[in-house]
């Protein structure tokens, strides 16, 4: 049931992500855009996405990421940047880096870029280049060389996995080097890409224990220096995450097409319609829509959420993690320990690290399981037309 | 890392001070924003890479003088420090 709001106590989003593009040359096997991208004729003109960053901006969203597929993808995107920085927005740029000359980075910090995040997918190059479905790796060094030549915000971010956690020290160490004032790591998300991957891509308990001791401990030894942020990989965690900081409550995405989504994968659940800014302002879609409202507030909660005391911290966790997990958008996040569906994660999880053995290498935790030695069998994401 | 007196605190690469009419001010950051009002922004205002932080201190103490001068010294000290840490100031 949609709860009623009224704009003036619902206050607007504070930060918009625009998928400007699902356009990408890499073709990372955890890619969070939905398997089925949009093609290039029906993504919005630069028009179009400026009078987006303006609806946003009188409507109160502070924080602008502009992001893909790959966003250096869009010809315009200077023009972009310049437009919502001139309303007023905080600019972040979320790339992988290839297709940035020194020229064209120059022509974004000039255009008003606050802020860029790089990606990684390794500290080697064979498996960052096996990862990422081309040879980026060398090239993503050479242009991170390049940002920090500018005074701009920079975070290196790193993809985590089964397949490369064992390497995290040696990556946060190549990101330490790249004059970075904040590193990202984050665990790969069960979403978009990740989900036929799954089974490649889960980490072991043993492996994720360890990986956040190192972070913890690098934490510690870069404070001052370097702002180093992780989270703990929901699949093993106690309680869900507070999804999006809650259903409609700080954040709205925009798609290449124009739809505005409450997440990104909030496709993935059956039966809800998504509006398009050509045909709705952003304030009705925000405040109106059934799409915002539909998990909005409490009042959609099942048990055990419903009594819950941590409802208000983490709003009952994921809508799109309930659905396919659980096969029920208004579940408990099946992640939960209080989800009667826990076991079924927890079986999943067994399942897809099945095989593990003690390692002689030592390394993350000594515990190597036999499927990260064995070759995978990827599901590599596509470039749509 | 804590400010000593002569630290002249200024914002880090990514972060900047929105004042805008109508809006409240507002420290735009790479992982989020900061709203800001009283002290806080008087502090940050002065976080311009010509004020030491003894400076910064001295005109607090002359706008509120009820206060004691070294809760408003280890006050100032620990906002610094913490902004510090998230990257949002160098000093």
């Amino acid at each position: 049931m949609a709860t009623p709001t009224n704009p003036s106590t619902n206050p607007g989003p504070l930060a918009l992500i625009a998928e400007i593009t699902h356009r990408c040359p890499l073709h990372c096997v955890y890619c969070s855009n939905p398997l089925e991208l949009t093609a290039r004729e029906r993504e919005l003109s630069t028009a179009a996405w400026i009078g987006v960053f303006e609806q946003g901006a009188k409507l109160g969203v502070m924080q602008l990421d502009l992001t893909g597929g790959e966003p250096l993808a869009r010809p315009d995107l200077v023009e972009l940047v310049r437009a919502s920085r001139k309303n007023g927005l905080y600019v972040n740029l979320i790339t992988s880096g290839i297709g940035l000359s020194a020229d064209r980075l120059a022509e974004l910090v000039d255009a008003g870029l606050d802020h860029l995040q790089l990606s990684f997918q390794d500290a080697e190059a064979g498996p960052a280049d096996e990862f990422a479905g081309l040879t980026a790796h060398g090239k993503k060094l050479a242009i991170a060389r390049e940002i920090a030549k500018h005074r701009i915000g920079f975070t290196v971010n790193l993809v985590v996995h089964r397949r490369n956690v064992r390497r995290l020290e040696e990556m946060l160490a190549m990101a330490e080097g790249l004059g970075a004032q904040r590193i990202e790591v984050a665990h790969v998300q069960y979403y978009g890409w990740a989900v036929p991957n799954r089974g490649e891509l889960l980490p072991t308990r043993e492996q994720v224990e360890w990986s956040l001791d190192v972070l913890a401990r690098a934490q510690e030894r870069l404070r001052g220096r370097i702002r180093l942020e992780y989270v703990t990989p929901d699949y093993y965690a106690r309680f869900p995450k507070a999804c999006m900081g809650g259903w409609g409550q700080k954040l709205m995405l925009i798609d290449p097409a124009g739809f505005a989504l409450p997440c990104h994968a909030a496709r993935v659940i059956p039966g809800l319609q998504f509006e398009n800014v050509g045909m709705r302002g952003l304030e009705w879609i925000w405040s109106e829509s059934e799409s915002f409202n539909k998990y909005r507030g409490e009042e959609w909660m099942e048990e055990p959420c419903r009594s819950c005391d941590r409802r208000a911290v983490d709003f009952g966790g994921c809508r799109c993690q309930a659905q396919m997990l659980a096969g029920d958008a208004a579940a408990t996040d099946p992640v939960c320990s209080l989800s009667p569906l826990r076991a079924k994660v927890d079986a999943t999880v067994a399942e897809a690290v099945r095989g593990g053995r003690v390692s002689e290498a030592g390394g993350a935790g000594e515990f190597v399981p036999v499927a990260e030695v064995a070759e995978a069998r990827w599901s590599y994401r596509l470039n749509p037309r | 890392m804590r400010p000593s007196a002569e630290s002249k605190p200024h914002l880090a690469p990514g972060c900047r001070l929105s004042e805008m009419p109508n809006q409240e001010a507002t420290l735009m950051m790479p992982e989020g924003a900061l709203k800001l009002k009283g002290p806080g922004l008087q502090i940050l205002r002065s976080c311009d890479g010509n004020h030491t932080f003894q400076q910064i201190v001295d005109a607090l103490y002359k706008q509120y003088q009820q206060a004691n001068l070294q809760k408003i010294e280890q006050d100032t000290a620990t906002f610094l420090e913490q902004l510090q840490e998230r990257r949002a100031l160098d000093f």
